[in-house]
Formats: structure tokens, C-alpha cells, sequence
């Protein structure tokens, strides 16, 4: 039993239990490359962490994680800078309106709520595309039919915009409003789910912005250094509700589990390892789903009263 | 003259004497009291304390060590802030925060120790001036102006109560002769911080004869009061060294575990 104090939550919490939901994260992220912060901020919400420090907290940890993925990508010039910039300036706009909102929310008792409603949505919409996309490719490739490949975009009403400019490492010259505007949604959910936003940001750039796919990567993860750092910042000025002693214990964990999930994806086939994340993010849209359903066991709740910013 | 006046003189002296003693036995109890630490520091492995109240009691008038006539009630109280209840509703299917209500002055932390069970100690219009007792708690002013018994305030009790920040106990004092006596209370480890009061009353066949009070301050120390005053007074400072540290990790992450 090793309780640690978490001066900002206020709350004791279990040493390895803490260090074991960011090793889990660490360890999926590393699987599946991807962020993992759509799944620690629910788990932290399911383990008692009160969701307003959840998600401070959580954009605080993914902090560390896309700094080490952006490194990488870095190196191998798969970063497109510019690119990344614009849609940063989106993103922490959005993310300035996502902490008002949250803090909004979280003085009228309602912010619990919400984070799970826009999560059971996101996941289950995300899951659920996962999981038909990825039992499709099973299928296929037992059926013998190779994978589906996509053709080159055309030109579409995105490249009648104006403000054009000159993207070199993405090889586009288009206008800067759709990933500004982009920047700015990814942003705002970003900030409300204490996620970094790659698996809405990824999509975007590459069916509406229609980047190369090897860029994507990479300047979505320089991109979510922004907005995470921009959004623990935020929560920490605005809220109070960041709790750095969480945040250390989460990013151990997540170092740690990152190096293990990484072998064990590569044991793995894309598909396989997709239809497995669909199935955990769908497991955890259900969890939240039912904890919004369900009626509690307590209807009273106390809760200290804040005063505005 | 001389003799008379001197004479005079001894009987005052006599007199007053033998008033004073008369006065010595006919003075009132008084009750003294003390606290087994002024000062609780909070840390990274703190997990709660028990506090030992003491006190005696002066000019006490109990025939014997047995037969103790005198009743002591003890009330620890911590710092005050205003506190927000609210129930869940199911609105479109959903279990979310519907009616609330706020207290503008609860305590963080609320204790009653007593010798025997309180409410037989003295009557209930005694106790309620006092403070005595969840039900004789003043939580200040509510958000709406009818003060119908709606179930908040009693959930505002038992939720303190789940907490350990709201205790009562009915034989947690306990006399050592006849004058000397003790009792102890349980801090919780998540015992809010700030200046806590403590107030000994002593009773005797339902009347308030005297009361004493004492203080003590629970604070957080080392990194804990380190981080919590950096959150609280500093933010933007706490915020950017969040995000630098979280960098730095990213950066040390990368660079001992980059495989190439």
C-alpha cells in the first residue's frame, strides 16, 4: 500500500496503481502509435481522479510523449514545419475556448458529464469505423484480395480558397484557412479531452488537406506539442485543476510501458492490431456510456465552490 | 489608642484572611486545557495523525476520585470555506447534476469528543449557541432563501461524515482522578489545511460552568508546500514547468531509448 498525496486533487492515490494505468497507456501507445490520451483521461476519470484534474493532467503527460515522437519523426525529415505551425496557431485558439468551456461546465457541476458524453461520442463513432474498416482488411486478406489502395486527390472546392500558401515538405500550395480551421476544432476537443488529437487530426490532414501520408505523422505530433503544452498551461492559470505529482507518476509509467508496446506491435499485423484497438476504445465507450446510464450510488455530490478566474 | 489601633488593625487582617479562604473554596471550577501538538505538518507520507486533547480541572469540587460529577465536551474545528451540494437528476436518460445548494460558511473539519453521550450532558438549547453537535451547526447562508430541511444539508453531514472530516463520538474523553482527563481525535489524511480551533467546555449537571480554547495549524511542508503554493500563488509558473518538465522527459525518453 503505497499512498501518495496529490496536492492539487487532494487526494490519496496508489503509487502502482498510477504507475501501471500510464505504463498500460505507455504500452498501447507504443503498440498502436498512437497518442493514448483518449484512453488515460476515462481510465484516470474510472480510478477517481476528478475529471477537470483528469484532463489537465493528461495534456500534461502527453506533452512528454509527442516531444519523444516528434523527435523521432524529426529525424527522419518527416516534420513539415510550416505546415505544423499554422495549424498550431488553430490549436491553441481552440484550446483556449475548450479550457472557458470546461471551466464553464465545471462551476455549473456539469463538466463530469460532458467529458464523458463528448467521449461515449468520439469513441464509439471512432471505434466503430475502426472496427468495420479493420474486419473488412481481415476479411480481405483471408478472401486473398490485396489491401485497398486509395487514389491521388483531385482538386477540390478546399483549393478555390484564398490566403494560399506555400506548403514545401507537404508539396502543396493551398489556403492557409482549412488547416487553421482545422487547428482550431482539433484544439478545442484536444482541451476538453485532455487528449492530444491525433486520431481526429491524422484523418483530416489526410483526406482534407490530402498531405503525404509519411509527413502526416509527424507534423500532427509537432502539432499536439503546441496544443497540449498550450492547454496544461491554460488549465494550470485558469482552473487550478493541473496536478504535477499525477502527471510525473503517469509519464514513469508511460516511458516504461512505451518500450515494451513498441516490441509487441511489431509481433502483430496492421489489421490485427487495429480491430484490437477498436475493440479497447470501444470497451471504454461502452464503460463511460454505462456510468452515464446507470443510476449512481450516491445522487448527492459536495464539491468546493470556485470562484472565477 | 496605640493598643486599639493595632487591635484594630489585626482583626481586619483576620478577617480578611479568613474571607479569602472562605472565598478560595467557594470559587468556581475552571478548566484548563491543551493540545498534544500546536503544529501538523503534512508530507508525501503523511497518513493521518491522532491528536491528544488534555485539561484538568482547578478548584474541583468532587468528593472522590470515583464519583465525577463534572461532564467535558470537546469541539475541534478547522478553517471555513464555502461548500456546494448537489444532487443528481436523470435528465434524457442521463444521471447528471440537476438541484444544488451552497453553504457559505462549512467547516473543513468538525469534531465533538464528550465523556458521556452529549445530548444527555446538557439540554439542546444549551448545546445549540455552543455549536454543539451536527445538528447545532451553523453552515451560514444558503444559496436559496427557504430553509426547508430538502435533504441537501443532511447529505452536506453524512457526506463529511463518509470523509472523516465530520466526526462525533460520544466516549472519546475519558478522567484520569478527579480533575485530569484526556481525549483523542483522528486527522484524516486528507485533513484540510489552515488554523484549526479547539474548545473545551465543562459541564456539571447541565450547566456550563467554563470553557477553554486552544489552536493548532495544519500546513503542508517540503515538496508538497512547495507544489501546492506554486499551483495556488504561481500558476502560470507551475503551468510552464509542468510543460517543461514533461519536455524534458520527452527529450531524455527519446534519447535512451532511440533505436538507431
Amino acid at each position: 500500500m503505497l499512498q501518495v498525496y496529490l496536492p492539487v486533487a487532494e487526494i490519496s492515490v496508489n503509487l502502482l496503481v498510477m504507475l501501471g494505468l500510464g505504463a498500460a497507456i505507455g504500452f498501447l501507445s507504443g503498440m498502436f502509435g498512437v497518442g493514448g490520451g483518449f484512453l488515460l483521461t476515462p481510465l484516470l476519470i474510472f480510478s477517481g481522479i476528478p475529471p477537470a484534474i483528469a484532463v489537465a493532467t493528461g495534456a500534461n503527460q502527453i506533452v512528454a510523449t509527442s516531444v519523444s515522437g516528434a523527435l523521432a519523426q524529426w529525424r527522419r525529415g518527416n516534420i513539415d514545419f510550416r505546415m505544423g505551425l499554422v495549424l498550431s496557431i488553430g490549436g491553441v485558439a481552440g484550446a483556449f475556448a475548450g479550457v472557458l468551456l470546461v471551466g464553464l461546465l465545471n462551476r455549473l457541476g456539469h463538466a463530469d458529464v460532458f467529458i464523458s458524453l463528448v467521449y461515449v461520442i468520439f469513441l464509439g463513432v471512432i471505434g466503430s469505423l475502426m472496427l468495420v474498416e479493420s474486419l473488412r482488411a481481415v476479411w480481405r486478406t483471408h478472401a486473398g484480395k490485396p489491401a485497398m489502395t486509395r487514389t491521388p486527390g483531385e482538386h477540390i472546392w478546399i483549393h478555390g480558397l484564398p490566403f494560399k500558401m506555400r506548403f514545401q515538405r507537404s508539396r502543396l500550395y493551398i489556403s492557409a484557412l482549412p488547416p487553421l480551421i482545422i487547428g482550431v476544432i482539433v484544439g478545442l476537443l484536444a482541451s476538453v479531452l485532455g487528449a492530444g488529437g491525433g486520431f481526429i487530426i491524422v484523418p483530416a490532414m489526410i483526406y482534407l488537406l490530402r498531405m503525404p501520408t509519411h509527413i502526416v505523422i509527424g507534423t500532427s505530433l509537432f502539432q499536439i506539442i503546441f496544443v497540449t503544452a498550450a492547454t496544461t498551461v491554460l488549465y494550470a492559470t485558469m482552473e487550478r485543476s493541473l496536478d504535477v505529482v499525477l502527471a510525473i507518476l503517469l509519464m514513469i509509467g508511460g516511458v516504461i510501458g512505451g518500450q515494451f508496446g513498441a516490441n509487441a506491435g511489431q509481433k502483430l499485423k496492421g489489421e490485427q492490431l487495429r480491430l484490437l484497438l477498436a475493440s479497447i476504445v470501444l470497451a471504454v465507450a461502452v464503460r463511460l456510456l454505462i456510468g452515464l446510464l446507470v443510476p449512481p450510488s450516491d445522487l448527492y455530490s459536495l464539491a468546493p465552490v470556485v470562484m472565477g478566474p | 489608642m496605640m493598643r486599639q489601633a493595632l487591635a484594630f488593625l489585626f482583626a481586619t487582617l483576620v478577617l480578611s484572611l479568613g474571607l479569602c479562604a472562605a472565598e478560595e473554596r467557594q470559587r468556581p471550577e475552571q478548566v484548563q486545557s491543551d493540545i498534544s501538538m500546536r503544529e501538523i505538518s503534512i508530507q508525501s507520507n503523511f497518513t493521518g495523525v491522532e491528536i491528544v486533547l488534555f485539561g484538568s480541572i482547578d478548584f474541583t469540587k468532587a468528593p472522590s476520585p470515583d464519583e465525577a460529577p463534572y461532564d467535558v465536551i470537546m469541539v475541534v474545528r478547522g478553517p471555513q470555506r464555502p461548500l456546494v451540494v448537489r444532487r443528481k437528476e436523470r435528465i434524457a436518460g442521463l444521471w447528471m447534476n440537476g438541484e444544488s445548494k451552497t453553504f457559505s460558511e462549512v467547516p473543513d473539519f468538525y469534531a465533538v469528543l464528550a465523556s458521556r453521550p452529549f445530548r444527555a450532558i446538557a439540554s439542546e438549547e444549551t448545546l445549540k449557541p455552543l455549536g454543539i453537535g451536527f445538528t447545532n451547526l451553523d453552515f451560514g447562508k444558503t444559496s436559496d432563501a427557504d430553509d426547508a430541511d430538502d435533504g441537501f444539508r443532511a447529505s452536506l453531514i453524512r457526506l463529511q461524515q463518509k470523509r472523516r472530516l465530520f466526526q462525533e463520538s460520544d466516549d472519546a474523553i475519558g478522567f484520569i482522578g478527579r480533575s485530569l482527563f484526556r481525549g483523542s481525535v483522528d486527522l484524516p489524511v486528507n485533513v484540510p489545511i489552515g488554523r484549526y480551533t479547539t474548545q473545551v467546555y465543562l459541564f456539571r449537571d447541565g450547566k456550563l460552568l467554563s470553557q477553554s480554547q486552544s489552536s493548532l495549524q495544519v500546513h503542508k511542508v517540503g515538496f508538497e508546500r512547495l507544489v501546492y503554493m506554486l499551483a495556488y500563488r504561481h500558476p502560470l509558473t507551475y503551468g510552464l514547468l509542468a510543460v517543461l518538465l514533461a519536455m524534458s522527459a520527452g527529450l531524455l525518453a527519446w534519447t535512451y531509448f532511440r533505436r538507431e
